[in-house]
């Protein structure tokens, strides 16, 4: 109870003096944000890739590939995409077909529109016409669907808003034959750049007999071993299901992991800095004080409880900080559009990275403090008032 | 030179504070270094990629289509073309699915090392030439799997052979390594003729071929030369060289330009502002000494100099380490960007800065110390 007293009016009076040590003080608060800041808007990189790839998955979706591929390495021979369509446990859509849509993915080269240089984006050729179902996350926002036979394509808006030949009616040369942009489409918030086309106008166009692999909607989640058991029972085929959030998690797991790394890699030495800024800054201040703390002492304060005031001075220094980095970062980069490595995406500053952020300042106050507070509590009382 | 051991002193008053700005300094550096580092190398690498070495590969899509092998003959009749290798590629397994191994075909044709960017030892080199099942793995490779010279190597791979089974198996015969910045890294070679014939299916197919020109500084035109004879037919082809191909596979960094600038700055500025308030901090309690100094006789300048030097030195010292610190650092980011290290322009940009934010957090300071008045100075330092 005693300490706790001590604490607090020491605490008190710590504070009041932040007005009169201006320059420690903002150099704690600055050196917090910036950190906080920097490692938050690069944590938002992550997260935004993630949201991307996970945005309208369905947890009673699967996705077919071949053994141990992924993406465009993945491939189901024709023979093989009719027993798959035959799975026990799929849904039957509205036209009374099962619910399986083959994927022919290609990727096609465009152009960005200011710089003029080259990117790739994936040509996705479908077997299933998109938009029959009520449910779907697409929607057509200009145009018409392409149709079936026809060399003609749907690009999402990002195509349009970031590469050239995109816009209706503009014709795009892709293996050997003009394809006809009929229709622009929007998939939730997806950034990416997709165009879809007729799954079997593409692969005749490109000279494949194999799709690159399938998804499916199941009957219920509870469906899931069902198809898993099919498929390993079957010796003919070399296919394995995954559900749609891992199947596309796979996908962007080296990238955000190299994401996380440079956030982390990057934040980590900017908090030593800023924690190293902070020692210095409280160094000053308690030795700025040696008078005032050594008459403190002298009354009957107790070492315990200067040295946790001054540790507690520097975690609520360092908090002011952190709200500002986690705001900047919010400000600054919320919702900004990025495409490293020719994926695009927002970045996404989310309630958890802010949470990452303030614990982040939280341990920089913290660190930083423990050596001021250390000499505080060791301020020599007698030396201290004599030299006054 | 005589003002030497007053700088020392100078910074040795308060050796915590010394040692702590210095750290703070080297830190920041440190993360200039390997930012700036990171940018500048890849700049580098794609300047020095081969602009002379083409790849000439299907208009379609370089990823998924093929060419046939047969269009070599009419390759190297283009005029200009020194050499033309085809290359097929395939993207196998060892062992478990996870572990990924890019499977490289090519013709080891008189000299065909010298239309790629391996580096291969002339033992291998013939090793490879004679045995139809010989590897040559990537050094990296090699290292990891813990694959030795004589090891019989099975891969799983995409392409059936005629028996149907889709398990190969090559005898690793060499390492070597590999400076294209664009490339794959756990890559292998192995020989097309043999790859092509013990395969079932896509026979005759290549991925690209691999072609080198007599004169580098015609390569552009003999690029269009050779998109020009397949204009039009059934196998248009498109031709691009290594360097060309760096530029597009390394652009994605130039996205990352802005928050690379972004960090360098709030580095900087959060550095600004720690050593400003830290220098003033150290004037304010030196003033009675400061004012005994002039007293000997220093003038304002002398003043104002010293304390500018003293900020220089740790500034100076600090940059120097925190450099070091990103130019050893800076090779383990080779695992994403191959063959990377520190330019030089580098750490010259870094010592400049250190110095500009030396000078200028150092100017404010510096000045309030030259224009102490030592009256007031010495009788009124207790309030100070």
């Amino acid at each position: 109870m005693n300490f706790l007293r001590q604490f607090l009016a020491l605490l008190r009076m710590s504070l009041s003096g932040v007005t009169q040590r201006p320059g420690a003080v903002l150099t704690i608060i600055i050196g917090v944000t910036s950190a906080v800041a920097v490692l938050v808007s690069m944590l938002a990189m992550g997260s935004g890739a993630r949201r991307q790839v996970l945005a309208g998955v369905h947890d009673d979706r699967v996705v077919v590939n071949s053994h141990g591929a992924s993406g465009i390495q993945s491939s189901i021979p024709r023979d093989e995409a009719d027993t798959v369509r035959d799975l026990p446990g799929i849904k039957k859509g509205s036209d009374g077909k099962p619910d399986v849509d083959f994927q022919s993915i290609v990727v096609i080269e465009a152009h960005r529109r200011i710089t003029g240089r080259r990117t790739f984006f994936p040509l996705i050729g479908v077997t299933r016409p998109p938009f029959i179902d009520a449910q779907s996350d697409l929607h057509l926002t200009e145009g018409r669907s392409f149709r079936p036979g026809l060399h003609e394509l749907i690009a999402t808006t990002p195509c349009v808003r970031q590469f050239t030949g995109f816009a209706i009616g503009d014709k795009r040369p892709i293996g050997g034959a003009d394809w006809t942009i009929v229709g622009h489409y929007d998939q939730k918030d997806v950034q990416q750049c997709v165009v879809l086309a007729d799954a079997e106008i593409l692969m005749s166009t490109f000279n494949s007999n194999t799709y690159t692999q399938a998804t499916a909607t199941l009957r219920s989640v509870a469906d899931y071993g069902e198809v898993q058991r099919a498929l390993e029972q079957n010796p003919s085929l070399h296919l394995e299901v995954k559900h749609e959030a891992e199947a596309r998690e796979e996908g962007i797991r080296q990238l955000n992991g190299l994401l996380n790394f440079a956030a982390y890699f990057v934040g980590s030495i900017m908090a030593i800095g800023a924690t190293l800024g902070a020692v210095n800054s409280l160094y000053s201040i308690v030795d700025s004080r040696r008078r005032e703390i050594a008459t403190l002492r002298a009354i009957g304060f107790g070492s315990a409880p200067v040295a946790a005031s001054i540790l507690c001075e520097s975690i609520l220094l360092a908090l002011p900080g952190a709200l500002l980095g986690v705001a900047l970062a919010w400000a600054l980069f919320h919702r900004m559009a990025i495409s490293p490595f020719g994926f695009s995406f927002l970045l996404d500053v989310t309630p958890q990275l802010a949470v990452i952020g303030v614990v982040w300042a939280l341990a920089m106050g913290l660190i930083g403090g423990l050596l001021p507070a250390v000499r505080a509590a060791r301020v020599p009382v007698t030396t201290a008032l004599r030299a006054a | 030179m005589k003002y030497l051991p007053l700088i020392w002193s100078g910074l040795w008053r308060k050796p915590g504070r010394t040692v702590l700005i210095f750290l703070q300094v080297a830190v920041a550096f440190a993360l200039f270094g390997v930012l700036q580092g990171l940018k500048t190398g890849v700049a580098h690498a794609v300047a020095a990629a081969r602009a002379d070495l083409l790849i000439v590969h299907s208009r379609l899509s370089f990823i998924m289509q093929s060419l046939p092998s047969g269009l070599l003959g009419q390759i190297r009749a283009v005029p200009g073309v020194k050499m033309a290798i085809p290359v097929e590629l395939t993207f196998g397994t060892y062992q478990k699915p996870d572990q990924g191994i890019g499977v490289v075909a090519v013709t080891p044709d008189e000299d065909w090392q010298s239309a790629f960017t391996y580096t291969i030892p002339p033992e291998y080199l013939a090793a490879f030439r004679k045995s139809r099942t010989a590897m040559l793995v990537r050094d990296v490779v090699a290292e990891k799997y813990h694959w030795k010279i004589g090891d019989h190597i099975p891969l799983q791979l995409p392409v059936a052979q005629h028996n149907g089974s889709s398990d190969w198996a090559f005898d690793v015969v060499g390492t070597f390594t590999d400076s294209d910045i664009g490339g794959g890294r756990y890559i292998v070679l192995v020989s097309y003729p043999y790859f092509d014939e013990a395969r079932a299916a896509k026979k005759g197919t290549v991925n690209h071929f691999n072609v080198t020109v007599s004169d580098p500084k015609l390569a552009p035109q003999v690029a269009d030369a050779i998109d020009a004879r397949f204009v039009n037919s059934s196998h248009e082809t498109k031709t691009e060289s290594l360097r060309e191909m760096a530029q597009s596979s390394m652009q994605a960094i130039g996205d990352f330009d802005f928050l690379i600038r972004a960090v360098v700055g709030a580095v900087l500025v959060a550095l600004l502002f720690a050593t400003t308030t830290m220098m003033a901090q150290s004037i304010h309690e030196r003033i009675p000494e400061l004012a005994v100094v002039k007293t000997l006789g220093f003038t304002d300048r002398a003043v104002f100099l010293l304390i500018l030097a003293e900020a220089l030195v740790v500034f100076l010292a600090g940059a120097v380490c925190g450099l070091l610190l990103a130019t050893l650092t800076l090779p383990l980011a080779a695992r994403f960007v191959h063959g990377l290290s520190m330019p030089g322009i580098v750490v010259a940009m870094g010592l400049a800065l250190g110095i500009l934010v030396a000078l200028v957090s150092a100017s404010i300071p510096a000045a309030l110390a030259a224009r102490l008045r030592v009256a007031t100075a010495l009788a009124g330092h207790r309030a100070a």
